[in-house]
């Protein structure tokens, strides 16, 4: 062809895939669980927005973070959703914790050969009361633990946790013990520290930041009250509770 | 095997219903068999689920090129690799035993991950390879298992299990999944083992190692080995092993997990830290480590005389 | 892919080496000595790519026995170390580098202590109490964590080093069939049989 349109075989790669960076994390204590992510969506060195929420409440006990592909992130949160809601029509309840961890798991695997490119974190209040953190790899492995960081700034906060939560390397004074679960007003210190910190050393981190907290049933909101810009989410005040705090981070 | 023979068909009811699903555009991943009572959303009853596949010519080189570490470091989807797990037969049963690193890349994504997955009472399996994948079959494999006993009364044998596992990763061989693991238990002939992987390999054997901590641990669990091993002694080289691979091999390591599998189905040993058991070993008095093990002894030999004079 | 092992004990280091030369699928000889006597306390197993092996360890062992021929006192282990490591290193940087792995055992008769060093194609040298190269390394060092004895008698560095043998034999598919076994103690030198 004169216009050089057939003189070479033409190849395409086939890339619907970007990285919209942030970071998201998880806490869990006795009987509250704290889940938190930044609201900056970035594309490079560009960014996109500086409020797209990566935290979303999907019942009264159970709060579901997305990190990575925020395309991708936002269907799975709306799928997760719909079919939370098929349960509660079909069932009359809302689905437990650890059953929509699963339906997490299955859900991601049915997109085993074309994933999600989305890292999720769930949080929220098992049946027995206690506060659970469920973390998930893109094709759905999972774990229950007791803290989690993951996306851009996943290796800067993680060791922080691992420190401050679970007390590695640190060694108990003498005659005394770590303590398993740390009180609401110490994580959520820890969860305002990690993300001041990762908006000061990781480029794709800050603008916003939403801490969510779930409450178990029957817990006072002890450790809430004096929090500013407080709001609460829940639908009703007899069972378990959900709360958002918004905070502002640095936006440079 | 009549759920993969229907999916794949291109006649019969099930071609013509799914034909018909395309035309009237049903969200594919749920059926509608799904709003039934037996068991709601997200029950697997009815059959493999179906995975969604790119519109590519070649899904597979897709997935290989978004997902695999190896050919391309800096891919998005990192899917977890390094492992080492271990599996033995001795007179007292089974033993299996394992690490518990997850690493993407050089970063140790988690060090708490239950590589042992307990697909019911009486049988195990061991995770190597994609965490997802092995978890998500092993899960499903434990489904088919208690199908198997409420339709035929009796337990699943170990070597039906594995085949039946080893028959469905080899249905997707080539399709990427990644998967090396042991199927372990007890059945009416005894304590049992196979490995079973991806690639469709299924073995029966009385010791398998797999990951890339495998050959560290199998130099120890070699040479340790014996048929008539206490149950004590046994345990200890279980878990004497993975810590030679956690030691050894970078990408191994944090924790081990051990179980013991006996006449009345398995039992959770442990969880002992890979540190912990260099500088202080179960009992906390004598470290695995070498250094430790090793401390004040000296390989130089001076005469008699030569030593008088240095002291 | 060659394999060599070398464990130190109570005043003795004992070196080994297989004896396959390989050229493509082919096994061109099977009882190749891999391993120099460099003095008459001094061990060096060698291993890597084929032609670079022999030169660089005749080279080696003419410039330490020039040494010696010079000089009242031959080399102490730690200084012969030293001098292959640098030789190795230099040639790294040269047109064409040298790809060859040692493993140096030797006897130093001044302090009556036996120094083994590890030593990588790229200049990279640590001393060890014990040490391999190849895939058998794969194998065996997690063995010898567990059963190394720096205090170990000769029949027990032979045992210990059996055990590594025994274990890659069984273990890798592309497992050598024989050794060589040298040992260097305070008595010198000498060859031993499994």
């Amino acid at each position: 062809m004169p216009d050089g349109s057939f003189s070479h075989p033409q190849q395409r790669q086939f890339n619907p895939y970007s990285d919209n960076g942030g970071t998201i994390l998880a806490i869990a204590g006795a009987d509250f669980t704290v889940i938190a992510g930044d609201t900056r969506q970035s594309e490079g060195y560009s960014i996109q927005t500086r409020y797209a929420p990566k935290v979303f409440r999907l019942t009264d006990r159970a709060v579901l973070a997305v990190n990575g592909f925020a395309a991708d992130g936002n269907m799975f949160v709306k799928k997760v959703k719909q079919r939370l809601e098929w349960y509660r029509h079909a069932h009359a309840k809302d689905m437990p914790l650890r059953a929509i961890a699963r339906l997490i798991q299955t859900m991601l695997y049915a997109q085993r050969f074309f994933p999600y490119y989305v890292y999720n974190i769930l949080g929220g209040i098992e049946e027995d009361g206690s506060g659970a953190v469920y973390s998930f790899d893109p094709v759905g492995s999972y774990e229950r633990e007791a803290c989690r960081a993951a996306g851009a700034a996943q290796s800067l906060v993680q060791p922080f946790l691992d420190n401050q939560i679970y007390f590695k390397n640190q060694a108990a004074a003498p005659n005394q013990s770590h303590p398993a679960h740390l009180p609401l007003p110490d994580v959520l210190s820890i969860v305002i520290d990690s993300f001041t910190s990762a908006t000061e050393r990781h480029i794709e981190v800050g603008d916003g930041l939403e801490i969510y907290v779930v409450l178990a049933k029957g817990r006072s909101a002890q450790g809430l009250e004096g929090a500013r810009g407080i709001q609460e989410l829940s639908t009703k005040s007899d069972g378990d509770r959900v709360f958002v705090i918004r905070r502002e981070l640095k936006k440079d | 095997m009549h759920a993969f023979a229907e999916r794949f068909s291109t006649n019969g009811a099930a071609a013509e219903l799914r034909r018909a699903k395309e035309i009237l555009g049903e969200d594919d991943d749920v059926s509608d068999v799904m709003w039934g009572s037996s068991g709601g959303f997200g029950s697997l009853v009815n059959g493999v689920p179906k995975f969604a596949v790119p519109s590519v010519p070649d899904p597979t080189s897709f997935l290989r090129m978004h997902t695999d570490d190896h050919a391309d470091p800096s891919c998005r989807i990192k899917i977890k690799h390094g492992t080492t797990t271990l599996a033995f037969r001795f007179k007292g049963g089974v033993i299996v035993a394992v690490d518990s690193r997850a690493t993407a890349g050089s970063y140790v994504a988690s060090g708490t991950v239950k590589k042992v997955i307990e697909i019911n009472p009486y049988l195990l399996g061991t995770m190597a390879g994609g965490a997802a994948d092995c978890q998500y079959w092993e899960t499903y494999l434990g489904i088919q298992c208690r199908l198997h006993e409420l339709r035929n009364r009796e337990r699943i044998s170990v070597a039906a299990a594995s085949k039946y596992l080893s028959n469905l990763v080899y249905s997707y061989k080539g399709m990427g999944l990644s998967m090396g693991t042991m199927i372990c238990g007890w059945d009416k002939t005894g304590p049992a083992i196979f490995y079973v992987d991806s690639d469709g390999t299924r073995l029966k054997g009385d010791l398998f190692s797999v990951g890339s901590g495998s050959t560290f641990a199998y130099g120890v669990l070699d040479q340790g080995y014996r048929w008539d091993l206490t149950d004590e002694e046994a345990q200890e080289l279980g878990r004497r092993s993975i810590y030679a691979a956690g030691h050894r091999d970078a990408f191994s390591g944090n924790t081990i997990n051990l179980y013991h599998v006996k006449e009345d189905g398995w039992k959770f040993i442990g969880n002992y830290d890979i540190s912990e058991m260099h500088y202080n070993g179960p009992g906390g008095a004598d470290g695995y480590g070498y250094d430790v093990r090793v401390q004040g002894r000296t390989s130089a030999n001076p005469p008699p005389e030569a030593a008088a004079a240095q002291a | 892919m060659d394999v060599s092992f070398a464990i130190t004990g109570k005043g003795y280091v004992i070196v080994a080496a297989d004896t396959t030369a390989a050229r493509s699928i082919v096994k061109m000889k099977t009882d190749e000595d891999k391993i120099k006597v460099l003095s008459p306390h001094l061990l060096m197993a060698y291993s890597g790519e084929p032609g670079d092996t022999v030169q660089f360890a005749e080279f080696v062992e003419r410039n330490i026995r020039l040494y010696h021929i010079r000089n009242p006192h031959g080399l102490r282990p730690q200084s012969a170390a030293s001098w292959i490591r640098r030789t190795l290193a230099d040639s790294l940087r040269s047109r064409r580098p040298y790809s060859v792995n040692l493993l140096l055992g030797g006897y130093d008769t001044s302090e009556h202590a036996p120094h083994l060093y590890w030593m990588d194609y790229l200049g990279t040298m640590v001393e060890v109490p014990f040490a391999a190269h190849g895939y058998g390394a794969y194998f065996a060092l997690g063995l010898l964590d567990r059963y190394h004895d720096p205090e170990g008698s000769l029949e027990d560095g032979l045992a210990t080093l059996r055990r590594c043998i025994d274990e890659v034999a069984k273990r890798l598919v592309v497992a050598p069939g024989q050794y060589k076994v040298k040992v260097v103690d305070k008595d010198g030198v000498r060859e031993i049989a499994l």
